[in-house]
């Protein structure tokens, strides 16, 4: 997996994290460094390891009641004319 | 007044009547004044902490009833919801944001009467072990101040250690807890995965974060912890303790007890000089108090700071995404900008370590690289499961140095991300397998403090601070000086 | 030949609160972003909460299409940034980890055809977009969070359609089923929306999105099918692509290129645990599920004598063939059964209406036995069910009220008939030619009594009189 990383995809995380860089090659080589780094994980010898994960029962889970948050969230947050939240328009 | 006291010798000094609740909350103040310009443990403080004294003391002269805490001052890391405070998370995009809840565990000490005195500093969004990527400027060790706190929850270590508060609540996600405990001298402890809820902690990663008491000893540790823990029906992935007391026989001790003292932790080759004495002391100092020690390999760990980075990448890279500036945030007015180009806007607030794990974060499970990565992770993480619980099944605790070095000076670290990482080689193993472990204070070499980590079983708090409170009984050490 | 594959999303209307939090699931009747909650918003800190009736609903639903079930399910993250996603990622469900989903590899009828169901899972709704502003410059989005954390279905299928009407008729089988099984509300509306896939022969995958409903679903698949055949006639190649349905024009158009973009980077929800949905709980629900709607027409048919096809009406619609099976006993079940699909379904063709109506099974029982032993006409009968809905008397009460009794005694209607015979003289010659016209005067004698004139015995009384035989 010593795949170089290139600027290209540097660009193409950037925009899928809508993260602005302003020096893409600093990243290559961080990125880069790390990713090899993380090669040591093919000497783990885990490929047939199951995970294990928490788990629960569904008679654990919430009960289906509707409760009314009491509070006018709506204060909290960024709004417009206290009914709608307003995002930036859509290309 | 000493405010250097416990919590425990804090209620019973309030029961006494030596001093009142008020009398102690000015007395912080008065303290907080005096040096935390120069420490910068907090970011906010609560201008209502003097009025809530005052209505405690008032209940306790009216034999009214009063909370286990009586009123004691305690510190809470800015990545916690408090109603009504701002919780930045040490960051500039949520500089103007105001939580309109309170998260579980802090209502919990409410609830007793502790007072939430102030917010404590951290490394931005808790990814760090130096408190320097905070984005409001580093808090600074009270034991020398050109030496960093450790971090994440540096401003918490840093508050409890130069006396400011009583104890903090702080959180770790890979050592956030128990390294700044260490490079502070006090006590540090990361609870099992789910023994205390989440609910309003920040998430950085949520398959490893935990909430934890950052205190002056390790009974006060356990007094926290009563308070703090619990299954609550606002974290789906809490576990009943069944109301265990943390307190109860304490003071039993750890004779017959067996203790590993993991190999590759405690590598000579991988700790600094003065470190390595510690922790060879520390083991004798187990062996006198009746404890029977060896060396246990982990083998897995040697794998534990890449899945480590790999998951957290992961899931901070999406954790963090709801930081668009649209909902809440900081003022940037949105007017006349197209949707995704006033997203990176509003992000490129975001200080530069959280951008490189962001950026880490969209490659690792990115189809690119076939996700293979973030899969392998977590199946070292499984292996380190299994391992561990194999491991204790012959051992009661596992012990190393908490970090492989002491506190180191600003800007040392920094820009080497690699090296940087490999600080955390002795605490993630806890976090990537959700077992309990604490940081004690054990030296003061040159001026600078070193801890040592003890680790349990899961759920096996109760036991784990008997080992803590035995180690902490052997050793005597100065107070700071500041 | 087209294949046509289904991505269908229907809302779990009839839960009380949304799928990881309790805020209402219905969130039709409130203002903008009064239905929310720290958990819905993403509220740093605020952690999901899965709701436990949603679980087995969803877990019915992937039954009743004959899908496997897993023991354990689990919860993924899907990231990407839009303004009506609060965290920026949805929780959804995945197989990547084994089967986690609530359900794969199950299947439906569709008249002589097996639907395959590739895989059913549970996920979040987003919040809804209004765009405000007349130009580029002031064009604004604003987002309304009510209906973020709604809980959804996706119910994936294969491409095994083939025309544009076997997609129509499985739609309407699947709301029909979803109502039967008491999960969601059909008819409400935005609680089912579908996505289509398209190709043909020896080309490429086509996604159509943004279809409004399933009236317009028929049309997009039609209007992509005809348009990839001319494209192949003319031997150009049918690009892999997402397209939207432009209800204005009525076509398909491609969609931006940020479809291509979309990288998803799935991973675990942590905040979840995952599930475990044992055979006891499976049991329990397969035991309690509502019986399906061809196992009632069957039993309709065979127990109770009624016709396929009333049976096939009655049996399809929830409301009605509950106040079928309420208001039914061993003798007038197929009365009742007509009497609905012939005049309760024209007079209760709303959701409005039937939400007021007072008619209740007993009106109904009532009413058929009244018919039977003719205290009262079909005629009447009528009447008396526009009074029954709005204001839910007893029939009783209502025979008096408005008269309706049934004239059928011999010396009352005599005199009647006796009336009419004087009255419509010119009738009376003519019937004499015409024996047809006696129905004319039957007519008339209804009209006297109010429709409450036994028809039979009028008009056997009225050729008496004739002295017709």
């Amino acid at each position: 997996m010593k795949k170089l990383v290139n600027e290209e995809e540097i660009i193409h995380v950037a925009k899928l994290m809508k993260i602005e860089l302003a020096d893409y090659n600093i990243h290559i080589k961080k990125v880069q460094k790390m990713l090899e780094y993380f090669d040591i994980l093919d000497e783990a010898n885990i490929e047939s390891e199951d995970l294990i994960v928490q788990e629960t029962d569904v008679d654990k889970l919430r009960d289906d009641k509707h409760v009314i948050y009491d509070k006018k969230l709506l204060k909290f947050l960024k709004n417009y004319k206290e009914t709608y939240v307003k995002a930036p328009k859509l290309s | 007044m000493n405010l250097g006291i416990s919590a425990l010798n804090y209620v019973n000094s309030i029961k006494n009547g030596d001093f009142t609740a008020e009398e102690f909350i000015e007395k912080s103040f008065e303290r907080i004044k005096e040096v935390d310009d120069n420490l910068h443990a907090f970011l906010s403080f609560n201008d209502i902490a003097l009025e809530k004294a005052k209505g405690i003391d008032r209940r306790i002269s009216s034999n009214q009833k009063i909370g286990q805490c009586f009123g004691m001052p305690i510190s809470v890391k800015d990545n916690m919801c408090v109603e009504g405070t701002k919780t930045t998370c040490a960051s500039k995009v949520l500089e103007n944001f105001i939580s309109p809840y309170t998260g579980t565990a802090v209502s919990r000490l409410e609830a007793e009467d502790a007072i939430i005195i102030g917010k404590t500093n951290l490394d931005e969004f808790a990814m760090g072990l130096s408190t320097e990527f905070s984005a409001y400027g580093p808090s600074k060790n009270p034991w020398n101040i050109d030496y960093v706190p450790g971090g994440s929850s540096g401003g918490s270590a840093v508050s409890v250690s130069a006396n400011e508060c009583i104890a903090s609540l702080g959180s770790d996600t890979g050592g956030s807890i128990r390294n700044p405990a260490s490079f502070c001298s006090i006590v540090g402890l990361k609870p099992t995965y789910g023994l205390v809820s989440r609910f309003g902690l920040v998430s950085y990663a949520n398959s490893l974060d935990q909430i934890g008491p950052m205190t002056k000893t390790v009974e006060d540790s356990a007094f926290l912890l009563n308070i703090i823990s619990g299954v609550d029906h606002n974290d789906n992935t809490t576990i009943d303790n069944k109301n265990q007391d943390y307190l109860k026989d304490i003071d039993a001790g750890i004779t017959g007890k067996k203790i590993g003292i993991v190999t590759e932790m405690t590598n000579p080759d991988g700790l600094s000089t003065s470190v390595l004495n510690a922790t060879n002391d520390a083991i004798k100092k187990f062996e006198d108090l009746g404890a029977n020690c060896e060396q246990v390999s982990l083998g897995m760990s040697k794998y534990a700071v890449a899945a480590y980075y790999t998951i957290t990448s992961t899931e901070a890279g999406s954790n963090l995404a709801r930081y668009d500036n649209i909902r809440y945030g900081y003022e940037f007015d949105s007017s006349g900008f197209e949707f995704n180009s006033y997203i990176s806007q509003a992000r490129s607030k975001l200080g530069p370590e959280v951008i490189r794990r962001m950026i880490l974060g969209g490659f690792v499970p990115s189809a690119g690289h076939a996700g293979k990565y973030f899969l392998k992770a977590l199946k070292v993480k499984s292996k380190l499961i299994t391992e561990i619980n194999h491991i204790f099944k012959k051992f009661d605790y596992l012990i190393s140095p908490t970090v492989p070095i002491q506190p180191f000076k600003f800007g040392e670290k920094i820009n080497d991300p690699v090296s940087f990482m490999l600080v955390d080689f002795n605490t993630v193993t806890a976090n990537l397998t959700g077992i309990p472990a604490i940081s004690v204070p054990f030296k003061i070499e040159d001026g600078l403090p070193i801890g040592i980590q003890i680790m349990a079983n899961h759920m096996d708090e109760h036991s784990l601070l008997q080992a803590a409170y035995a180690l902490e009984k052997t050793v005597s050490l100065p107070e700071v000086e500041i | 030949m087209a294949k046509i594959g289904l991505e269908i999303h229907g809302q779990l209307t009839k839960l009380e609160s949304k799928l990881f939090c309790p805020c209402k699931a219905d969130y039709r009747q409130f203002e903008p972003n009064t239905n929310i909650c720290p958990i819905c918003m993403g509220i740093p800190g605020a952690l999901p909460l899965l709701n436990r009736i949603a679980v087995e609903k969803a877990t019915l639903i992937a039954m009743a299409l004959d899908c496997k079930t897993p023991n354990k399910i689990a919860f993924f993250r899907k990231n990407y940034f839009y303004p009506d996603l609060p965290k920026n990622f949805q929780i959804t469900q995945l197989n990547v980890y084994g089967n986690t989903s609530i359900g794969w590899e199950g299947k439906i009828s569709v008249a002589d055809k097996v639907i395959r169901i590739r895989r059913i899972q549970l996920e979040e709704d987003p919040g809804r977009l209004i765009y405000e502003g007349a130009n580029e410059k002031t064009k604004v989005t604003l987002v309304d969070y009510n209906r973020a954390g709604t809980p959804l279905v996706e119910i994936v299928t294969e491409p095994d359609f083939e025309t544009p009407h076997e997609v129509r008729e499985f739609l309407n089988i699947l709301s029909d089923l979803l109502e039967n099984l008491n999960v969601s509300d059909p008819g409400l509306e935005g609680a089912m929306r579908a996505d289509a896939n398209v190709s043909i022969e020896g080309g490429s995958k086509v996604e159509i999105k943004n279809i409004g409903s399933f009236h317009d679903l028929e049309k997009a698949v039609h209007f992509e099918i005809t348009r990839q055949q001319s494209l192949a006639e003319r031997k150009i190649e049918i690009v892999q692509e997402t397209r939207h349905w432009d209800d204005g024009r009525k076509i398909t158009v491609s969609a931006r290129t940020k479809e291509e973009e979309a990288e998803y980077r799935y991973h675990l929800e942590a905040d979840i645990p995952w599930i475990r949905i044992n055979d006891d709980t499976k049991n329990q629900l397969q035991a309690h599920m509502p019986e399906s709607i061809s196992s009632k027409k069957e039993r309709y048919v065979s127990k109770y004598g009624i016709t396929s096809q009333v049976a096939d009406i009655l049996a399809s619609d929830r409301y009605f063939s509950e106040l079928f099976e309420n208001a039914k006993n061993e003798t007038n079940a197929k009365d009742v059964a007509n009497m609905i699909t012939t005049d309760i379904m024209g007079l209760l063709d709303t959701r409005e209406k039937r939400e007021t109506s007072k008619l209740s099974p007993e009106h109904l029982s009532d009413l058929v036995e009244c018919i039977k032993s003719n205290k009262i006409t079909r005629a009447s009968a009528k009447l008396a069910l526009d009074e029954i809905i709005k204001n839910g008397k007893s029939l009783e009460q209502i025979i008096n009220d408005l008269d309706l009794g049934h004239v059928s005694d011999k010396e009352e209607l005599s005199d009647i008939i006796t009336q009419v015979l004087n009255e419509e003289a010119k009738a009376v010659e003519d019937a004499k030619l015409n024996p047809e016209i006696v129905n004319f005067l039957v007519g008339k004698v209804m009209q006297k009594t109010r429709g409450k004139a036994d028809p039979e015995l009028t008009l056997s009384l009225l050729k008496k009189s004739l002295d017709f035989d």
